[in-house]
């Protein structure tokens, strides 16, 4: 469903769009997150989540991970994939500010 | 000369808007609606040199209020219409403008502005939001296009600063509405505490 990892647009963070296009269910996602003590806010159309690094969740499903750092928006990548994928969150450390 | 409070953005063209009056003598007041978590420090960051640069240059203090915008984002994205979501964000930010011109006792407003760049800068959206406040708006770039502006800002020294890196607001929706009505607007807020959420925003500003 997620291909690839790239530098967004205005350079600053990394984005991750889904292929093909798909919605994804972000009351699952917050309760994922809120289960592995991840802070996340609700925005309604959105979630933000901070993993090692604070990540913007779209309901049309783009990743939006907040770093220019392209390892560390790997990782936190890393463990989001498999449960906007259908399964559960990746292991790793808690968010952190 | 008269004061005025700068809506400042951290992007190309606020800046440039505040040199044009600056260079006339006038006092200006800066403020920055801090949009995070929706985005992050670069905003304010670029705002922070882009105000360094113009005290030096026209020898002014500028005082800058940061006004944190993210809560006031979650509850328009919560409570209302996400297709006027810019609007509604934009009559937020001049009543927090003019909140502050209040307090500093500013006559006017200022924004970097142009027509038609974004879909906030149609005629009809500029005149729902800015139906919002009371004071006078006033709009420099109105008559430039992007490529003067950007010369400008390239000879002040606060392109580079613009153009640095930086993470694009997460608020703007995916299909912004490009007309609105100031009715359909109303009925919107009708869902808020306006008075309220202006209040909490002000007064939690960090002046710098």
């Amino acid at each position: 469903m997620y291909r690839t990892l790239r530098v967004c647009s205005s350079g600053g963070g990394f984005e991750a769009l889904p292929e093909p296009p798909r919605p994804v269910d972000l009351a699952r996602i917050r309760a994922a997150l809120e289960e592995a003590h991840v802070p996340v806010l609700d925005a309604r159309v959105m979630l933000i989540a901070t993993l090692e690094v604070e990540v913007t969740i779209s309901r049309a499903g783009r990743l939006l991970f907040k770093t220019a750092d392209p390892a560390m928006a790997d990782r936190a990548f890393g463990r989001l994939r498999p449960l906007l994928e259908g399964g559960a969150l990746g292991g790793g450390p808690a968010g952190h500010d | 000369m008269a004061r005025g409070v700068m809506l400042m953005s951290g992007g190309i063209d606020s800046p440039v808007a505040m040199h044009y009056l600056l260079r006339q003598g006038h006092e200006l007041l800066a403020v920055h609606m801090d949009n995070r978590p929706f985005t992050d420090d670069s905003p304010l960051s670029k705002v922070v040199d882009h105000l360094t640069i113009l005290r030096e240059r026209y020898h002014q203090p500028i005082r800058l209020y940061v006004v944190p915008h993210g809560s006031t984002q979650v509850t328009l994205m919560r409570e209302t219409d996400r297709h006027v979501g810019c609007v509604l964000c934009r009559r937020f930010m001049w009543r927090s403008a003019e909140r502050v011109a209040e307090r500093e006792g500013a006559t006017f407003l200022v924004t970097g502005e142009a027509l038609g760049q974004v879909a906030s800068q149609t005629l009809s959206n500029m005149r729902s939001a800015t139906a919002s406040v009371h004071l006078p708006i006033v709009r420099p770039l109105i008559g430039l296009d992007k490529q003067e502006i950007e010369a400008v800002a390239r000879s002040i020294g606060t392109y580079e600063i613009s153009t640095r890196p930086g993470v694009c607001c997460q608020a703007v929706p995916d299909k912004p509405a490009t007309r609105s009505n100031l009715v359909q607007i109303l009925r919107e807020e009708e869902r808020l505490d306006v008075e309220q959420i202006i209040d909490d925003c002000v007064r939690k500003a960090v002046i710098l």
